[in-house]
């Protein structure tokens, strides 16, 4: 038994493999045909996102490639679907379109995963049955992407094409942790948030950003101009599907995504190859804490600037290249916990070591999240101050009070008065303001008095501060 | 817009060059210049002045060369010129006479905040050569009055001894220049002449005269490419500043970090009478007065029982000068409004730096610096005046290959606070002896990164 079994077993993995190789021969002249029937079918998870950023003066119309994730019709975008600093409460007429349609389906905005910055809509129920979830491509034992296999995604076009869908293939070229493993291909393979398959149809990533390309401009002014071009429409990166799959769950509780761990360091660094040396770091990477932020989890844990985190929870920061992506790696291992979590960094200070145990905080409000209000009389919107703010402005909490000017309408009293966006108002005719709603109530009183012909502000700009006279008549 | 301050670099010398091979203009004929005895007296002080100086710009010690004017003040040597023209900076400084002779110079002091300077023909060069030169007199720039005849004597891109004729155009303009002179603060302290006798690149430093030869301003900026907007120090400021530099080779002024506003439309608001006070728009950080608890909106009614009125802009400069003339270290009395309520506050006078620290170049590294000075601090919000700041790095050179970049603050050397520029070139003199590497602590844009200077 035991002499004969390693015989069978090579009998059996030369019979499995004679017709392996018939059936690929048989196949063969199909794999054309049958690539375009797989197309066909994975089309199915991939939908435009269509919604408007309700603006002070405009909308702005925004579409972008999604991908629906389960049966209920749920849809994650990238990151850079919507920019960081638009309300939530400005996102407005989600629709969802299937390609190759004009047909619009509504859809509502779940919110932002801050792990992986995927913002979740969910379409509605109509949709559902002609949707098929990214996950009905998943082939559990499938290997992951070597170099050189062919990889192949989704192009979706505009509007005014009915989202025609189109095929794009191409090689694996390179696999690196970013720090979340991700391969980027020989050229553009398919629209940025999109599945990406194998030969076999195998789902093996979902398409990232494209990276910027450099390329010299030529022109009759200009002999060989270096230019950075990103493609917008197309992608050559991909995030690998383990990767992707398993966090296909986490699906925000709300809009904001709260709850949001928070560290408070602020301006990780991270420290070259020579500098690791140098401090005797070998084979690993290394962080420079900038600032550590008042009242923040990481100031109550010990965190001081000039700090250098080098491990975490024991373990030494990974050497990553570029050497930036060693902070992304610090701010996912951040994100992936929950407030209330401990996280023990160990630090360089004065030549020594120490272990410091973080408890991870809430974060406090971000600008996604301020309050707003726009006083068209007066020409400008006042947002609430946020712990961001009190940073940029480099004040202490104990002195945090007032507004910030969140947008100026051009040529209105408020931009003929010299305001700005992202002044911090700190009076209003001569009176101190405390709150948000304090500078609400008092601007709302100014735009309402008809007869008002004047109002004055005292704001303050990188520290200096100036008295703006608004003439409104 | 600012205008521009008229010493001649080497670029204008081409343009010069050029322009002048290519175009002759027609001589236009018109009443004589005044051609009193004082007048011709006045052009026999009137002097060319070629420096070569040093500069720090590229990660590297290098020298320019340029042209101005300046007039000679007193038989023993004297010439008055413009700060920019003739700097610290300096290494070589040449006076060419109105005989056409040069003769060499050298730097007694400058003042950039009226862009003046002063410096001394060397005698005893003179002496030896034999060499003979008027001297000038000052009018009173006081007097002068809004269309009255004056005359720009210097050298106009190079062309020595170049007379141009124009009137007061304006004789209290108000224009202040936080980086006017090659970086460093211009203006708060006076006003200017304005005139439209013609001045061009090279004519700074020379002499705006009246038609009796006497000296009523110091010829220092224009609008380039506008019609004949040009700029002066009026006589009464440099005769004082004359006076500072010939006595202590610099002038020393008291400061208190008030950024002043004009009151002009808002005295409704502050429910003050017309011509009364000085608006105090912003406070600086750290600052005498912002340690005192004065903030912006604030109005300033009284500096120690003198009251001001700061309604228009040109009326601010006095108002400043008459703190900076205050003794360093004295209180002074601030009589304030705030909202309803009147205050009488003390403030304790701090010597004016410029935001410009010393620069320096350590060839080694390949790396170029500038101290970072309290006003530098204070204006980028840093927590103190740690540092220098990078002016360039040389591609190639160990800055370069650390990852240094221009505009990064260097705190630390081997975790040593810079806190003068001594420190870093102590640090580089060991490196010079005994190269080794160091480790660098900068700043970029608050963010702290670390990098290795090898040798």
């Amino acid at each position: 038994m035991n002499q004969l079994f390693p015989v069978i077993q090579g009998h059996v993995a030369k019979l499995v493999r004679v017709w392996l190789l018939v059936a690929a021969c048989a196949l063969l002249p199909l794999r054309a045909a049958d690539l375009s029937d797989l197309f066909a079918e994975r089309i199915k998870s991939c939908v435009t996102v269509e919604f408007l950023i309700e603006n002070e003066l405009d909308r702005q119309p925004v579409a972008v490639p999604g991908v629906c994730v389960d049966a209920n019709g749920t849809i994650i975008l990238p990151a850079s679907a919507i920019n960081a600093r638009v309300s939530i409460r400005r996102l407005k007429d989600f629709k969802v379109y299937r390609p190759n349609s004009a047909t619009a389906y509504r859809a509502e905005y779940l919110g932002q995963d801050a792990l992986t910055g995927w913002h979740f809509v969910r379409a509605e129920e109509k949709l559902h049955p002609e949707l098929v979830p990214l996950t009905a491509w998943a082939r559990p034992g499938t290997p992951p992407v070597r170099l050189a296999d062919e990889v192949w995604s989704i192009g979706l076009r505009g509007k005014d094409e009915d989202f025609h869908p189109y095929f794009l293939m191409s090689r694996v070229g390179l696999i690196e942790p970013m720090p979340q493993p991700t391969a980027i291909a020989a050229s553009e393979i398919g629209g940025p948030g999109l599945p990406v398959f194998n030969r076999d149809g195998a789902l093996v990533g979902l398409t990232l950003n494209s990276f910027g390309q450099n390329f010299l401009l030529f022109s009759r002014q200009e002999r060989g101009q270096p230019v950075v071009l990103v493609n917008v429409e197309e992608s050559s990166v991909f995030l690998l599907a383990d990767e992707v799959l398993s966090y296909l769950g986490r699906i925000p509780e709300n809009a904001a995504g709260r709850p949001l761990p928070w560290l408070g360091a602020f301006g990780l660094e991270p420290v070259d190859p020579e500098v690791a040396r140098f401090l005797k770091l070998e084979n690993q990477s290394a962080l420079v804490v900038s600032e550590v932020l008042e009242g923040s989890p990481a100031e109550k844990a010990g965190l001081k600037g000039h700090d250098i985190i080098v491990a975490l929870e024991d373990k030494p920061l990974p050497r990553l290249k570029p050497d930036q992506v060693v902070a992304t790696y610090v701010e996912r291992e951040v994100e992936r916990r929950r407030p209330g979590d401990d996280l023990t960094l160990t630090v360089l200070r004065d030549n020594q070591r120490l272990d410091l145990k973080v408890t991870l905080g809430d974060e406090p409000k971000i600008l996604r999240e301020a309050d707003r209000r726009y006083f068209e009389r007066l020409g400008l919107t006042v947002r609430e101050f946020l712990y961001g703010d009190g940073i940029a402005h480099r004040v202490k909490r104990a002195e945090q009070a007032g507004v910030i000017v969140d947008f100026v309408k051009a040529n209105s009293p408020a931009a003929m008065g010299g305001l700005e966006p992202d002044d911090w108002v700190r009076e209003i005719d001569g009176r101190e303001i405390k709150t948000y709603a304090e500078a609400v109530a008092a601007l709302a009183a100014i735009e309402a008095d008809k007869d008002r012909s004047e109002f004055v502000l005292l704001t303050s700009r990188g520290g200096e501060t100036a008295v703006r006279r608004v003439k409104l008549k | 817009m600012k205008p521009s301050t008229l010493n001649e670099s080497p670029a204008w010398s081409i343009i010069r060059a050029v322009v002048g091979a290519l175009i002759v203009l027609p001589a236009v004929v018109s009443a004589p210049a005044a051609m009193s005895g004082d007048f011709n007296r006045l052009l026999g002080a009137v002097v060319r002045i070629d420096v070569r100086e040093v500069t720090f710009e590229a990660g590297a010690r290098r020298f320019v060369a340029g042209v101005g004017s300046g007039v000679i003040l007193s038989p023993d040597g004297l010439v008055l010129t413009n700060a920019h023209v003739a700097s610290p900076h300096a290494v070589e400084i040449s006076i060419t006479l109105p005989s056409l002779e040069r003769v060499g110079a050298r730097l007694l002091g400058w003042d950039h905040w009226t862009d003046l300077a002063l410096i001394r023909l060397d005698l005893d060069e003179v002496k030896r050569r034999g060499l003979a030169f008027q001297h000038a007199a000052f009018g009173d720039s006081d007097a002068l009055y809004v269309g009255e005849t004056v005359y720009a004597v210097g050298t106009p891109y190079g062309l020595t001894r170049t007379v141009t004729r124009g009137i007061i155009s304006n004789n209290r303009r108000y224009f202040e220049d936080s980086g006017g002179v090659r970086g460093y603060e211009t203006g708060a302290f006076n006003t200017w002449l304005q005139t439209d006798a013609a001045i061009n690149p090279g004519n700074s430093g020379g002499p705006l005269v009246t038609e009796d030869g006497r000296v009523v301003g110091i010829n220092a900026r224009g609008y380039v490419g506008a019609d004949n907007l040009g700029f002066a120090i009026p006589a009464n400021v440099a005769r004082r500043i004359v006076d500072g530099l010939l006595a202590h080779g610099s002038i020393t002024r008291s400061y208190i970090g008030l950024v002043p506003g004009t009151l002009q439309d808002l005295e409704h608001f502050y429910a003050l009478a017309l011509n009364t006070g000085m608006l105090i728009n912003s406070v600086e950080l750290g600052s005498p007065a912002a340690r005192a608890g004065l903030h912006g909106g604030d109005i300033l009614l009284a500096i120690n029982g003198q009251k001001v009125d700061g309604r228009f802009p040109e009326q601010l400069p006095p108002i400043q000068n008459l703190i900076a003339s205050l003794p360093v270290g004295s209180v002074v009395r601030l009589s304030l409004r705030r909202g309803g309520q009147a205050m009488e506050i003390p403030v304790v006078t701090e010597k004016l730096e410029s935001r410009m620290g010393e620069e320096w170049a350590f060839d080694k590294w390949g790396l170029s610096v500038r101290k970072v000075s309290r006003a530098f601090a204070r204006e980028n919000q840093l927590d103190d005046d740690t540092g220098v700041i990078v002016l360039g790095v040389q591609s190639g050179f160990p800055a370069a290959v650390a990852g240094i970049a221009a505009g990064d603050i260097i705190t630390k050397v081997n975790r040593q606070a810079l806190a003068d520029l001594e420190t870093l070139k102590r640090i580089y003199q060991e490196f010079e002896a005994k190269p080794d590497s160091l480790l660098v602590e900068a700043l970029r844009d608050r963010r702290v990164s670390l990098y290795v200077l090898k040798p």
